[in-house]
């Protein structure tokens, strides 16, 4: 079965279409990134798949559950950190525990055991009595996350979990979403952190302007898209532009004998460059290649390259 | 099955929970239930010589306004502004249920304060005809109070002055034609329609009826019109702010 299932759902606000036409499918056990540029309609998929929105058209389904017609046992089911919601800033971390807790229906037992092994594991605890608005912005952070971790959820959507917070925080909650993943949890996470979503997605899924425009592992994305691959080769002399017409329609810079070259496709370039080093009698002193970023996929894709 | 109308009943407690805790035990919360309505009852009651037998049934009412509907106009705006609306309805809670347990907090609060208005009466002889309907009148006023409440914060903003001003103006007027500060049959005959439209008429009159034995309209009519003006407006505010939910979510 698959953890989460969006089905043709679509969005309108007005005029805008916030969402239109989106599919997909996530494993159980999978970490799925969703990236895209401000307003391309990331936060608008989350809320119809958390039961927020109803979608104009198509369907979501958590666990097997549709997401509007059994909202409750769908919602049973997972955890989410909202972009941007806060914890009850004059309740203490304790207490926000308390109601999400109880918002599942947990016994008082189960809640006191789920927060106190949260806020520990958080490193909240020795400050679980302080009201939620004197937190630090990653200690509330921190606090949404175990709040979102309380019922044990099987889906657990994470809408930017570490804007704003210090290296360490966020490393500690990176950690964390390998941790569940080990644990067969499925995690959905937006985040601006490409490089993040990078190390840490089994697969990503690119929205732009509503519509997804790539899906894949990050591997794939990088030869989907054609990212760019830089290959840098230095020579034992000094070389001409012209001679080197042959590497089109690579782009190509001569800075004396050193040659960089931007393609998507180095192997090619590599070889061309190497035959045209034994054609010409040079000899090649060094050979670097620097792979591409996600980054370079996600800003490639992000200008409809 | 019952075990799912368990959870229910457990997470509309939670909410009830949380806004007692948030909102309700406050000073200045409490104060302002206690003080309005009784200020107001002086300057009309006892500024006039009458005794508390004469005024009871209009205490009732007054502690009823100024506190099942005082807070419940600016939850939605408030939690919408303060981020934590979404916040709740991403957990197994939907926006009706959340609403219920918002009344049910608010009904209780406007509970605490009438109760020992009732029993200061009994203290001092002065009873009811019918406790029990009495009470009924009392919970079916306290929750329609808190509906009323519920249903100006429908209004899809993030600026509680806002609904609380929609309350006010609707609100304060109905203290002066309802006939709680001076009795019905001695309002200006011009007003009377409006009167009959205010759904703190009937309570009003029903507890006169009860106090002192005389009211504008047949008790069973007091009951009947408060059951259906409590109906239409726990229907109306659910209704309402489903409609209006999504509204608020996007303009947070």
């Amino acid at each position: 079965m698959d953890a989460i299932e969006a089905v043709d759902i679509q969005k309108k606000f007005g005029n805008i279409t916030a969402v239109n036409s989106v599919s997909f499918k996530v494993k159980e056990g999978e970490i799925f990134g969703f990236l895209g540029p401000n307003g391309a309609g990331k936060t608008t998929t989350i809320r119809m798949l958390t039961g927020l929105l109803k979608p104009d058209r198509g369907y979501a389904m958590i666990m097997g559950y549709n997401v509007i017609d059994e909202p409750i046992k769908a919602k049973m089911l997972v955890g989410v950190v909202p972009e941007d919601a806060n914890p009850y800033p004059d309740l203490s971390s304790w207490d926000n525990l308390v109601l999400v807790g109880r918002l599942y229906g947990l016994s008082g037992r189960d809640i006191k055991d789920r927060a106190s092994k949260m806020l520990k594991l958080l490193g909240l605890y020795d400050i679980m009595d302080r009201k939620a608005k004197n937190l630090s912005k990653g200690q509330r952070q921190k606090l949404l996350v175990a709040m979102a971790l309380i019922n044990n959820p099987k889906v657990l959507f994470l809408d930017e979990p570490t804007g704003g917070l210090d290296v360490l925080s966020a490393r500690m909650i990176r950690e964390l979403i390998l941790e569940l993943k080990r644990n067969g949890v499925t995690v959905f996470l937006t985040t601006h952190n490409v490089e993040e979503a990078g190390a840490l997605c089994d697969r990503i899924a690119i929205i732009k302007n509503g519509r997804i425009v790539e899906l894949g592992s990050p591997d794939e994305l990088k030869i989907k898209v054609g990212a760019y691959t830089y290959v840098t080769i230095t020579f034992n002399r000094a070389l001409e532009s012209r001679e080197l017409v042959f590497l089109e329609p690579c782009e190509y810079k001569v800075q004396a004998s050193k040659l960089l070259i931007v393609c998507s496709k180095p192997v090619e370039a590599i070889v061309k460059a190497v035959e045209f080093a034994k054609e010409a009698g040079l000899e090649i002193l060094d050979i670097r290649i620097s792979s591409p970023t996600l980054e370079d996929v996600f800003v490639k894709v992000a200008k409809g390259e | 099955m019952r075990t799912e109308q368990a959870h229910m009943l457990k997470r509309v407690w939670a909410i009830c929970w949380k806004d007692i805790k948030l909102y309700y035990a406050k000073g200045p919360i409490v104060v302002t239930g206690v003080l309005f309505p009784i200020f107001l009852w002086i300057a009309f009651y006892a500024g006039r010589g009458l005794d508390l037998r004469e005024g009871l049934g209009s205490l009732i009412t007054l502690t009823l306004l100024f506190t099942a509907s005082s807070v419940t106009p600016i939850i939605a705006p408030w939690e919408t502004r303060q981020r934590t609306l979404e916040m709740v309805l991403s957990r197994p809670i939907t926006v009706r249920l959340m609403l219920i347990g918002d009344i049910l907090a608010s009904t209780i609060f406007g509970l605490i304060f009438v109760i020992p208005l009732i029993v200061l009466g009994i203290i001092l002889n002065i009873m009811p005809a019918n406790m029990f309907l009495t009470m009924v009148i009392v919970l079916l006023t306290a929750v329609g109070l808190s509906s009323l409440g519920i249903m100006f914060s429908a209004l899809p903003t993030d600026t509680p002055a806002d609904a609380v001003l929609l309350s006010s103006s609707i609100k304060l007027p109905l203290i002066f034609v309802s006939g709680v500060l001076v009795p019905i049959t001695q309002l200006p005959t011009w007003i009377l329609p409006i009167t009959l439209l205010s759904p703190i008429t009937y309570p009003t009159d029903f507890l006169r009826l009860q106090y002192l034995g005389n009211g504008f309209l047949p008790s069973y009519l007091d009951l009947t019109v408060t059951t259906l003006f409590t109906l239409a407006f726990t229907i109306l505010a659910l209704k309402l702010h489903e409609k209006t939910m999504l509204v608020r979510l996007q303009r947070r």
